[in-house]
């Protein structure tokens, strides 16, 4: 039996010891210069964006590296809340970052800093011969969509409802689309992946994943349904790197970071 | 003897239908051919279409490669440290609660992973049970290298205790009276006598403990998140790559974990340890 307290006690001292030490070694690297090792956790649909500004600002930075994790901004959000490393949280909404703030764990007002709009994308073969959004609503056609908290969920079910009210459209356009989800995958890229796969015949996305997609065809949406998606960042309030974040934030949303955006197929914040 | 009767009347009574035997063997061939086939596909594509080979080039499946044998390697530790003595008492002591505590220890191999990533949260979370101290003393574990390490020693400790507690526990007590009897002390009993003739149970148990924790998933994802070269082990690449459309990377990882798994496999087959989980099995 002591053999076990005792061995109960050494557990609690490694686990201790492997948390001081990770924590230690976080905040050093933030004191000693301002060079710092930033976490940004970023939505699905900025990966290639943020991919592209990791070598940009570590070369405009020396030193500083940054360490980029993708993923829904609500998956993110909650991963946040329950004491993830972050240090900036750039979510494909207005949403997520106010639900950080709400809950006290924002540091400084939420930084917009791009805009997208929505596109529906088809695989390449296009096996439902899909020809308008109108035809999302076809009998048999499998819809890929995300899960119903992730933003892009969000935004299409409003581009849904304004489509609906579109000449040429069917009455029950809402519900047609509704019983056409064949899958509510994780994030955006998921919805990208599994047409890239042909495992579903269309998905709606925003315009900058249809671009960066080699494998997948754009439909087109009429424009004045379209719904403008907005970006927005905000500083983790437990980051020990408070200050490098904060700049990286507006690097993002100063010339050099709405360059790279740009060249994505970004818009600027509206 | 009996066995043989056995056979000869098994033999009759088949001979009478060839037909019956013929739709037996189509049966298990069906059912081999399932289980087979996923796997030697799976193998079969990421060699032939290269992606095994372009993986060994490929940074994200290098990273999860890296991190996956460092994690692994310091949750086996961890498990021996803490689950050598553990299984020693339960092989050897009785005391109040004891079949309770088998089944706690138990419950990880039979639980959902995805459940023991939220349960671990629940404790070691922000919001957890011991996020008080934790924050006192500035330790953060969630979605942290460290949180790999808690989830597969979480779900796979339990696969070498059970283990090293039978091959205790099977270990002659005579033969430990003689050594005590001839001044061996109790530490020398334990490292000379103990562990050697219980060995083919304990590396049993590490190897199947070891592949449980490389292929550890869903408690990974819940309690430790997804990121590359800090948390992103090679199942993660599996599904994360999958996710994002990179069918080759997903395919290159996959095909390591299933080399992987077959070499555990194979160990166990070549050093006779199966004798030892059959008879776990049974017990």
């Amino acid at each position: 039996m002591t053999r076990i307290e005792t061995a109960a006690r050494v557990g609690v001292l490694v686990v201790v010891l492997a948390g001081c030490t990770s924590r230690a070694t976080a905040s050093a690297t933030g004191a000693a210069s301002p060079a710092a090792n930033l976490t940004i956790y970023g939505a699905a649909s900025l990966k290639s964006a943020l991919d592209k500004a990791k070598p940009a600002w570590e070369a405009a930075h020396p030193g500083s590296t940054l360490t980029i994790a993708t993923d829904s901004s609500a998956a993110l959000e909650t991963q946040i809340e329950q004491g993830a490393p972050a240090d900036v949280f750039l979510s494909a909404d207005t949403t997520n970052p106010k639900k950080l703030a709400d809950k006290g764990l924002a540091a400084g007002a939420a930084v917009s800093f791009a805009g997208n709009k929505l596109t529906v994308i088809v695989p390449t073969a296009n096996p439902a011969a899909i020809k308008s959004p109108a035809d999302l609503a076809k009998a048999g056609v499998k819809v890929i969509a995300a899960g119903d908290a992730v933003p892009i969920t969000n935004y299409a079910t409003q581009l849904v409802a304004n489509l609906a009210k579109e000449s040429g459209y069917p009455s029950d356009y809402v519900a047609a689309y509704a019983a056409n989800i064949a899958s509510k995958e994780d994030n955006v890229k998921a919805v990208v992946a599994k047409i890239e796969l042909g495992e579903g015949d269309a998905g709606i996305v925003y315009v900058t994943d249809a671009k960066a997609s080699t494998k997948v065809v754009t439909i087109d949406v009429p424009d004045a349904a379209n719904v403008p998606a907005t970006y927005a960042g905000v500083v983790v309030k437990a980051s020990p790197n408070a200050a490098a974040a904060k700049a990286f934030l507006d690097w993002l949303a100063g010339p050099d970071g709405q360059a790279i955006l740009a060249g994505f197929g970004f818009l600027p914040p509206s | 003897m009996t066995r043989l009767v056995d056979t000869h009347a098994r033999r009759r009574a088949s001979a009478g239908s060839a037909w019956g035997h013929r739709s037996v063997a189509a049966v298990a061939s069906l059912i081999a051919l399932f289980l087979g086939l996923p796997v030697v596909a799976l193998v079969g594509r990421a060699l032939l279409d290269g992606s095994l080979a372009a993986s060994l080039t490929s940074r994200v499946v290098l990273d999860a490669l890296l991190l996956s044998l460092v994690t692994t390697a310091v949750s086996l530790v961890l498990t021996v440290v803490f689950g050598l003595p553990l299984a020693f008492v339960l092989a050897r002591r009785s005391f109040p609660g004891k079949g309770w505590l088998e089944a706690i220890i138990d419950l990880p191999i039979v639980l959902p992973p995805s459940v023991a990533g939220l349960a671990l949260l629940i404790v070691f979370g922000r919001r957890g049970v011991l996020a008080e101290p934790f924050g006192v003393l500035g330790i953060a574990i969630p979605f942290t290298t460290v949180a790999v390490i808690l989830a597969q020693t979480f779900v796979s400790a339990p696969f070498f205790i059970r283990s090293a507690r039978t091959g205790i526990a099977s270990v002659d007590r005579d033969l430990e009276d003689a050594a005590r009897a001839d001044g061996a002390s109790e530490r020398q009993l334990f490292r000379s006598i103990t562990v050697p003739l219980a060995s083919a149970a304990l590396a049993a148990g590490l190897v199947m403990t070891w592949a449980r924790s490389l292929g550890e998933f869903g408690a990974t994802i819940m309690f430790a998140g997804n990121v590359a070269g800090r948390t992103q082990t090679l199942p993660l690449v599996v599904y994360g790559e999958f996710q994002q459309g990179n069918l080759d990377s997903s395919i290159a990882a996959a095909a390591i974990l299933v080399l992987a798994a077959f070499g555990v496999l194979v160990a166990v087959r070549v050093f006779h340890w199966s004798r030892v989980l059959d008879a776990r099995g049974i017990s």
